[in-house]
């Protein structure tokens, strides 16, 4: 773990938030999962080489499916079709499916398309709770022609996904903030170096940017930050005033979504902090939307039906939305939480 | 408009769980399914022009809750009298172009301004 502490960038870049921080982010940044892509045996071109079908990456979470295009492009026509074949692919046709048959965005973080079927497979009549999927290659297929347009909403472009993700941050950045000011503040070099870090998988160049526009963490206890913390006191209470404007307890609301196994997706104003000047928890945030599966905690309180996965981690419901919002959030900016049969474990 | 959830197929698991947990699955499916029906409900969608798009005469309509933005998008261009192929940039509150499977009803719920959800229009890209 230490390697993650900060010993791979300038302390600089990141000074206003603590290094646990950092930590957590980078651990979010270097999340990978395992993705095993066959060609659907059907559309192979004749003259396939059909013993090697089949292609594994270890794909970042942060990324996109049509990122990975590229490669998966380069080791079809190096190993599988034969030239003719090649010659005539037209990746803007491709699309993906899980094994089952579940038609997948071309929008949604790989990450998040993982993490919502490990759910689904343990969501379902007759899984045994134990039968949870664990690092275990997600199955894709690879369609090589006629794209369902209709329901994948977007064009299997990098540009095209590269807008989408530009939309999701600044509506994280409306939720927290009530405007879009820090993202539209940005230069287009910075814009477009955020996009770059993700394509190229770079720590440094995504956040030397997208710190200016995520949540700071300035626990109380922390010594590098001698103001005292937000959690108890509303935002204009703060005599300094300063320090606090960007803190992850000073947004509106927390860019958060859960995650149904098939569906719907719910997403609602998140505030930070309750009414009664507690924060908000995932447990309360869990409750409010899904009681049927995360029962409130009181007298005669059913038990909890359901577990929360956010980035691969089952999440302990305790935790603080506004922390997961400065720390566990994807590179869109957003907490994105699958919820999956089973409990706690 | 494709508007039902992609189908989906539940393969049987020939694993045989124990019966606590088996009871206890039960009831999270049960759950499962009554929050995938589909809220009836209807809010008010206002459109706005933006620049040198064309406005409409009536720009007020109840949008069933659990449409996604696509069908909103694709609603609008009809209207409009849009052609395949002509753009059309869609965003809420003047600031950003929501996800296209993302439902009225979450858009609502956080971007609603005086009980409307505002989407704007225009030809030409601007805050994208």
């Amino acid at each position: 773990m230490s390697n993650f502490g900060g010993i791979r960038h300038s302390p600089s870049t990141f000074a206003s938030s603590p290094a646990s921080t950092t930590l957590f982010r980078r651990l979010i940044w270097e999340g990978t999962v395992p993705l095993e892509i066959r060609v659907d045996s059907k559309e192979l071109p004749a003259n396939s080489n059909r013993g090697l079908e089949c292609y594994f990456i270890q794909a970042p979470r942060v990324s996109y499916l049509p990122l990975l295009v590229p490669e998966i492009k380069r080791f079809l026509q190096d190993v599988v079709f034969d030239d003719e074949a090649a010659r005539l692919m037209k990746e803007e046709e491709w699309w993906f499916e899980s094994e089952e048959g579940h038609l997948l965005k071309w929008h949604w973080p790989i990450g998040l398309i993982y993490d919502n079927h490990a759910t689904l497979t343990t969501s379902r009549p007759g899984a045994s709770g134990s039968a949870r999927a664990q690092a275990v290659p997600l199955r894709l297929t690879l369609h090589l022609a006629t794209p369902p347009n209709d329901r994948l909403q977007l064009s299997p472009t990098a540009e095209a996904c590269k807008q989408a993700f530009m939309g999701q941050l600044k509506e994280a950045d409306f939720l927290r903030w009530g405007n879009t000011k820090r993202m539209t503040g940005l230069r287009k070099a910075e814009q477009d170096g955020m996009w770059e870090g993700i394509k190229e998988h770079n720590f440094d160049d995504y956040w030397r940017v997208a710190s200016k526009i995520t949540p700071t963490t300035l626990p109380a206890s922390s010594p590098h930050a001698p103001q005292s913390s937000m959690h108890t006191r509303p935002p204009s209470a703060d005599p300094q005033g300063v320090p606090d404007r960007d803190g992850a307890y000073s947004v509106r609301s927390v860019p958060i979504r859960l995650y149904l196994p098939e569906g719907p997706v719910l997403q609602d104003l998140a505030p930070p902090v309750l009414e009664d000047g507690t924060p908000n928890t995932l447990a309360d945030m869990l409750s409010l939307h899904l009681p049927l599966l995360f029962p409130a905690p009181g007298p005669g309180a059913g038990p909890t039906l359901a577990y929360a996965l956010l980035q691969g981690v089952i999440t302990p419901p305790e935790a603080e939305i506004a922390w997961l919002g400065a720390c566990m959030s994807g590179a869109d900016g957003w907490v994105n939480i699958c919820i999956g049969l089973g409990r706690n474990r | 408009m494709a508007l039902t959830p992609d189908a989906i197929h539940l393969s049987s698991s020939l694993s045989a769980p124990d019966p606590a947990s088996d009871a206890s699955l039960a009831e999270g499916l049960a759950a499962l399914e009554s929050y995938k029906k589909k809220d009836p409900a209807k809010v008010v969608v206002r459109f706005k022009a933006v620049g040198n798009a064309p406005i409409m005469k009536q720009n007020f309509f109840r949008v069933t809750v659990s449409n996604h933005f696509q069908a909103v998008i694709q609603f609008l261009r009809k209207e409009l009298g849009w052609k395949a192929g002509e753009p059309l940039f869609t965003y809420i509150n003047l600031a950003f172009s929501p996800a296209p499977d993302d439902t009225i009803a979450n858009l609502y719920r956080s971007f609603a301004t005086d009980g409307h959800l505002i989407v704007n229009y225009s030809t030409t890209a601007a805050w994208g």
